[in-house]
């Protein structure tokens, strides 16, 4: 296949004014919906798919998948400024993004997520294109234990992210992984921790969890301390990351792409885990680590790359083999069905039309992001003029019809406003929050694929040493895992501090 | 294509009007409906329930039928998906909680007789009324084309699973169709499969193309591109006779010597019960319609699903999902999950 004739006559599908101005669309819609608490590129996309199918398939399709990547470079404007995530990927950002915008960073934090979020995402387009089928093809070998696997890691990763006490990080695994058990058991069909409710049976929705937990809770918070009057001082200037600000970044975006890209291609991972796995990876690699939380810029580059590079890469499947490896993958596949393209490995050479024009969409839609994104931070920063008597229920209001919007359920509305109470008490007793929310993303997840190889295997565990980059990826987790209670043990020793 | 400011406004002011605009072309059956019309209904957009996630199988078809009931009637309405607990919430909510005034209806398929029995006695079948059918379609089971049961198609496989067994990985999804044909297969082989679950057909689909499965099942319109691409066969369809999609493949009844391997999946319409009768009417009319244009058979087609004219009224549907209910409940029965 030649990689650079498809691609120009990929330029040439999508370069039509019709089309740009699709992606156009597409990019403020997905702007939009990631600064927007609640309202995720899932709503986003579903309530826009109806209107796909008036439209053509390449411009459709290019518009969704704008929208998607456009809330990624979204979802970090609320979580620096407010430290609320605009939605489920840009958790994280709010560690060190708010701490850099209580300092008066908020602009080098904005700018430098949304340059680290290009970077990422042009690197992402550039080996989708090079690499696509041949990665398509090995993403679709990895079996269940490859996957069981994998999530071990991803779990051996969350205890790196743990800042204080060992204890309460692991009761926060736990319990994340407790609230994930709730719903139907998949392997008997059985329903688990229901208690006879037809809405808990369909589990708990990750958003609510998200929302409640982050938004609610700094609410909570806020309101508590308002009258100490907590408000952030920022800087209006400051846009432009500073020369220290890159040659800090620019490793832990590097990283940050490369692992978002690899997460990113697997079927069921994603935007969410690749920005908490990078998070951990720079908290691991990064000197200082103690000083994470505190306002590192690392802290924001690195997810935001990472979960940029995860949309890129999560198309390989969806375009290569006709695969859909997450949600909203599965919804763009529909709108490709929709609008006439039958995804699988045969669309590369029967609709070359659409799938080079979808990949070079890409690349314009970036920019385009770049763009819009920039220019706008210090408009953004401008919003903490506002006071908080007038953001903060404005943003309640919103996190209300988002998470609504996801299911059009009331129930996930009690449990947003729960889990924002109980947010707020783990938070005032100093449990950190993101260890939950990363294990009740990756337990299911293990679950699934360890109960899987289980069944799939004749010779019982074995199985993870047959298969060899299973054994590799369990050989490294429980490594890691011997080095963070070897180092706790000894920074113990050496400070003297229990 | 020249560039001007209105092209862009136009552009994009046209995305939320594509059904209206659609709908205004007259459609024949137009005339016949509005004699039987009710007075003041509809008189908001009526919602589409879909059970399952925007995307998949189910909602395709509810999106394609909300289509050509708006091109049918004029009248404005949307699909609305109220997914979670694999349908149940979704069933739960038409059989109890949609209004009765028929501004909410559901595009639902016979997996609503499982959720009926898992809903331990909320709700059942019979709380809605069955008022047009959509379309059915088979099962396909099928073989990775690189894989070791490439040749030999079903038989071989089942006398592989015969001669070691507990080695054959099938794609289960619990608690359904797929795991009460994986065990008319272990009945024909005489042995077990390694039942590997999956949250639903796509999934088991991607393990097998990746080997890591032995035998999967899945709709035509998610295998077809697969076929393709020879990158999957198809060794068997379920059902009483071969699929015209694929007239070349037996049935799994032919091979393993019965009449009951039939599941599949058959879509229709339904409301609450209490909806007016007629509305019942004028909705069941208008589906009927629908289904008899040309045009949506043709796109039903293109989903590897066939319209079935024997069922052309609400009567016999009716009859037809208690039919269907009953060979679901005698199979329980007999496979000792249910004791009446």
């Amino acid at each position: 296949m030649d990689t650079i004739g498809g691609l120009l006559a990929g330029f040439e599908v999508i370069l039509t004014w019709q089309n740009i101005q699709f992606i156009f669309i597409g990019s403020v819609i997905g702007t939009l919906i990631g600064v927007l608490p609640g309202i995720g590129p899932l709503a986003a996309l579903s309530l826009l798919l109806p209107a796909t199918v008036a439209l053509p398939p390449v411009g459709a399709i290019a518009m969704l998948c704008a929208i998607f990547y456009g809330s990624m470079y979204g979802g970090s404007i609320t979580s620096v400024l407010v430290n609320i995530p605009g939605e489920a990927a840009s958790v994280v950002t709010c560690l060190d993004g708010h701490a850099m915008a209580k300092q008066g960073r908020a602009g080098a934090a904005l700018g430098m997520a949304a340059l680290g979020s290009f970077i990422a995402g042009t690197l992402g387009i550039i080996v989708l294109c090079l690499a696509a089928p041949m990665l398509g093809a090995f993403a679709i070998r990895m079996g269940p234990p490859e996957y069981a696997a994998l999530m071990l890691l991803g779990l051996a990763c969350t205890i790196l992210m743990i800042q204080g006490s060992a204890l309460k990080g692991a009761i926060m695994i736990g319990l994340g992984a407790w609230l994930a058990a709730i719903g139907m058991d998949i392997v008997t069909g059985e329903f688990r921790f229901t208690a006879g409710s037809v809405d808990l049976s369909a589990g708990i929705e990750l958003l609510a969890v998200v929302i409640g937990l982050f938004g609610v809770s700094e609410i909570l918070l806020n309101v508590e301390q308002s009258a100490r009057g907590m408000a952030v001082k920022a800087k209006l200037s400051a846009v432009w990351p500073t020369r220290a600000d890159w040659k800090a970044s620019f490793a832990p975006i590097l990283r940050g792409s490369g692992l978002g890209f690899a997460i990113g291609l697997l079927p069921g991972g994603g935007p969410v885990t690749a920005s908490f796995l990078s998070y951990a990876v720079e908290r691991r690699v990064g000197k200082n680590p103690e000083t994470f939380g505190k306002g590192r810029i690392e802290g924001v580059a690195g997810p935001e790359a990472a979960n940029n590079a995860a949309v890129s890469s999560g198309m390989i499947p969806l375009l290569s083999l006709g695969i859909p490896g997450n949600a909203v993958t599965a919804l763009l596949m529909g709108a490709l069905i929709i609008n006439g393209v039958q995804p699988g490995p045969t669309m590369m050479a029967d609709r070359a039309d659409v799938f080079w024009g979808v990949i070079a969409s890409l690349y314009i839609g970036n920019v385009f992001l770049l763009v819009l994104n920039l220019p706008l931070v210090g408009l953004w920063v401008q919003l903490l003029r506002v006071p908080y008597a007038v953001l903060f229920p404005a943003i309640l209001l919103l996190a209300l019809v988002g998470t609504y919007s996801a299911n059009r359920n009331l129930f996930d509305l009690w449990v947003m406003l729960g889990f924002g109470v109980v947010g707020w008490f783990l938070r005032k007793l100093g449990y950190e929050l993101a260890p939950l929310v990363l294990a009740f993303v990756l337990a299911p997840l293990l679950e699934q694929s360890l109960r899987q190889s289980m069944v799939m295997s004749p010779d019982g565990a074995m199985i993870f040493l047959q298969r060899p980059l299973a054994a590799v990826m369990i050989a490294a987790a429980v490594g890691m895992l011997l080095l963070v209670a070897f180092k706790r043990k000894t920074t113990t020793l050496v400070g003297g501090t229990a | 294509m020249t560039i001007t400011r209105r092209g862009l406004i136009a552009g994009s002011a046209a995305l939320p009007f594509a059904g209206a605009a659609m709908a205004q072309e007259t459609h024949p059956a137009r005339a016949a409906l509005n004699a039987i019309k009710p007075a003041g209904y509809p008189r908001e957009p009526i919602e589409m329930v879909v059970v399952y996630p925007a995307g998949g199988g189910m909602d395709i078809t509810g999106r394609v039928v909300q289509r050509f009931f708006e091109r049918v009637t004029g009248e404005r309405s949307f699909v609305n998906n109220r997914t979670g607990g694999a349908g149940l919430v979704g069933h739960t909510w038409l059989a109890t909680q949609a209004p009765h005034d028929g501004h909410a209806i559901g595009i639902i398929a016979n997996l609503v007789i499982s959720d009926a029995a898992r809903s331990q006695g909320r709700w059942q079948v019979s709380d809605l009324d069955h008022i047009a059918h959509l379309n059915a379609e088979p099962l396909n089971l099928m073989v990775n084309a690189d894989g070791p049961f490439k040749t030999g198609g079903l038989r071989g496989l089942l006398e592989a699973a015969r001669a070691r067994p507990g080695t054959i990985r099938v794609a289960n999804v619990v608690g359904g169709y797929y795991e009460y044909l994986i065990e008319q297969l272990e009945q024909a082989s005489g042995s077990r499969f390694l039942k590997v679950p999956f949250q639903g057909g796509g999934p088991g689909i991607t393990a097998l193309l990746g080997n890591n499965v032995d035998l999967a099942f899945g709709f035509f319109a998610e295998v077809r591109g697969h076929m393709q691409g020879n990158r999957l066969l198809p060794v068997a369809v379920t059902g009483r006779q071969s699929t015209p999609f694929l007239p070349e493949t037996p049935t799994v009844n032919s091979i393993i010597g019965r009449n009951d391997a039939n599941w599949g999946v058959s879509r229709w319409i339904a409301v609450p019960k209490a909806v007016p009768a007629d509305r019942k009417a004028w909705l069941a009319a208008a589906f009927r319609a629908a289904v008899a244009d040309p045009a949506l058979v043709e796109e039903f087609r293109n989903l590897g699903a066939l319209p079935d004219p024997a069922l052309d009224t609400p009567e016999k549907l009716n009859a037809a999902v208690a039919q269907m209910a009953e060979a679901e409940r005698a199979y329980l029965v007999a496979s000792g999950r249910a004791t009446r």
